[in-house]
């Protein structure tokens, strides 16, 4: 299990003052974040540009030392035993850099691999295998300079798992992706950890793949965890609205109030709106209010042309939370 | 073995990345000729009989041999300053990070890069230097059961001057002043053009900063003026004590370059 306990990251910066003159100044980018990271566990880290993502996943990937707490990898420590540990752990970030474009894909992970030890036979057939899992077999011999930025973060996926890491940390992997190759990284990254027993740490900005992947989520802000549960869990304390809106004949006025009047009965407040195809119900509730709804449009008898539920989404808790956090 | 697949990894890189045209070889071994042609007619203008100032310190016929050693080991130390400086460009694209993400041996590393991009560098006009030192001195005036030595201090000067550098680089993405600094220095006071001993103190001083000082004057002992090594044991004891130095200050800086990088998160600024 990978565990950071109370860890803190603080840089000291220069600031000009004048020609001159340099004032230091303390940066606290991470101020005491706790979090753990087990086996065939996919873990999400969220947060607002700047909240301390990428400082973390540094941290834990023995780039840059805590400035003070602990992390501990499988009982190792990541200060004292960086080292060893480089050979358990490995991070991919998005974007098309960290790569060299004039080597060809294939070059590139057999000088990353040499540097993880491989050598020979093991080596060439490490990254055969891996160009086959990210389907580069096409571009393998080609520089990365002709690479699209999808096949350039394919290749990063593979660079990544070239020491066959326990822990992969992955720091906006789909970021600036067509759908269907972030879809297919997606899988990837899921069969890393279900097949492969991989611990992985994800930053997205993207909150639905986030939702689609993640067992746990931690969210961060100003380098402070705000909160940490399963998506669903999170999505439940934080958005209180639920709402579902329906299409129905078109109501008069007193109708309209006798069920505004039912509904607040049952803790659910509707409005409704008249469009050219009918009456428009805009119903909201701190519940999933459907079953309710339902048993009342029943009750009046009335038909419905058009039925959209709005189920809140990871997005939304995201959302609310910064909301309460700048209130 | 791990060092020696870390030293590989970086040679074999160097390689595919920085000497991937023909051109680039032929810029390598035009680049060198050209400066040694250059300096070549630069001094033929004075008068070089014996009674020239030089005279006193190496045989104005030998002009041609002097500086074709000189600018085979400066070829050999500039490159290396070259390739340190390319350092720079593993720190804009972030692969400088990812090496460092890597169990791989830091030395094994710094060296390889060294090695790599020093044998690529100079091989063309090593052969030049050897077809020319032929062609010049002819076959009786160069020592050449020396020339093997004499390579192999070079090489080996080389790559731990390099080493060094690689080191400094990393420690710093403003390290580029020691290309201004190393560039015309190396070249005037090292005894490439001019002997040491014509410099006054305070320029002797300066020459003996540099390792190709030493290395130049056990290059010349060996191959041009047909001394045994014994003859040459006060530069080359010389030579060691600065190699040794650097290597010590590689492996301090290179432990330095490091930490600091982890507290400061300097390695991805460029």
């Amino acid at each position: 299990m990978l565990e950071a306990k109370a860890i803190t990251k603080t840089y000291t910066v220069k600031q000009k003052q004048g020609w001159f003159k340099r004032e230091k100044q303390q940066v606290h980018a991470v101020k005491g974040i706790d979090l753990t990271i087990e086996p065939g566990e996919i873990v999400g880290l969220l947060g607002l540009n700047g909240a301390g993502k990428t400082t973390t996943i540094k941290m834990l990937s023995t780039l840059l030392s805590p400035s003070s707490g602990t992390i501990t990898i499988d009982g190792h420590d990541a200060v004292q035993d960086a080292r060893y540990l480089k050979q358990m752990v490995n991070m991919i970030a998005g974007g098309e850099r960290m790569l060299y474009f004039r080597l060809t894909g294939k070059e590139n992970l057999a000088f990353f691999g040499r540097l993880y030890g491989l050598n020979g036979k093991e080596l060439t057939a490490r990254v055969n295998a891996l160009i086959k899992l990210v389907e580069l077999e096409d571009a393998q011999d080609l520089p990365v300079e002709r690479y699209s930025k999808g096949m350039k973060q394919r290749l990063q996926i593979a660079r990544g798992l070239l020491n066959q890491p326990h822990y992969l940390f992955l720091d906006e992997p789909t970021l600036g992706l067509d759908a269907p190759i972030a879809k297919q990284l997606r899988s990837i990254v899921k069969d890393l950890a279900m097949e492969q027993n991989k611990g992985v740490l994800l930053t997205s900005h993207y909150l639905e793949e986030v939702e689609e992947l993640c067992d746990r989520v931690y969210i961060i802000d100003k380098g402070t965890v705000m909160m940490h549960d399963t998506p669903a869990n999170i999505i439940n304390t934080v958005v209180l609205d639920y709402r579902v809106i329906v299409t129905t004949a078109h109501l008069n006025e007193t109708f309209k109030h006798d069920i505004i009047k039912t509904a607040s009965t049952k803790q659910l407040s509707i409005e409704f709106y008249d469009t050219g195809d009918g009456t428009v119900w805009e119903v909201t509730a701190s519940f999933d209010p459907t079953q309710v709804f339902l048993d009342i449009i029943m009750t009046h008898h009335q038909p419905i042309f058009k039925l959209e539920m709005k189920m809140p989404k990871l997005e939304d808790a995201i959302l609310q939370l910064a909301k309460e956090r700048s209130a | 073995m791990n060092w020696i697949n870390g030293m590989w990894a970086e040679m074999v890189k160097s390689h595919q990345h920085n000497f991937h045209s023909k051109m680039i070889y032929l810029s390598l071994f035009f680049w060198p000729v050209l400066l040694f042609i250059t300096s070549y007619f630069a001094l033929k203008p004075f008068d070089l009989g014996s009674t020239s100032p030089i005279a006193e310190f190496f045989d104005p016929d030998d002009l041609m041999l002097f500086l074709l050693t000189g600018y085979l080991g400066y070829i050999f130390f500039w490159s290396l300053v070259q390739s340190a400086w390319q350092t720079s460009y593993e720190r804009q694209t972030g692969t400088l990070e990812l090496i460092f993400l890597t169990p791989v041996s830091r030395l094994a590393f710094v060296y390889g890069r060294a090695a790599g991009n020093l044998f690529e560098a100079v091989w063309l006009f090593s052969v030049f230097t050897v077809l020319m030192l032929v062609i010049v001195g002819g076959m009786q005036s160069i020592v050449w059961s020396a020339l093997p030595l004499a390579f192999v201090i070079l090489i080996v000067s080389a790559v731990i001057w390099g080493g060094f550098l690689n080191v400094v680089f990393l420690f710093s993405r403003d390290a580029s002043f020691l290309f201004t600094i190393l560039e015309e220095p190396m070249e005037f006071f090292a005894g490439i053009r001019l002997p040491v001993a014509a410099f006054p103190v305070w320029g002797k001083v300066i020459a003996y900063i540099f390792p190709l000082t030493f290395v130049l004057e056990m290059i010349r002992g060996l191959v041009v003026e047909g001394k045994s090594f014994t003859e040459l044991l006060s530069p080359f004891a010389w030579l060691v004590g600065i190699l040794s130095l650097l290597f010590l200050l590689t492996i301090i800086l290179l432990n330095k370059a490091e930490k600091n990088a982890k507290e400061t998160g300097n390695m991805v600024l460029f």
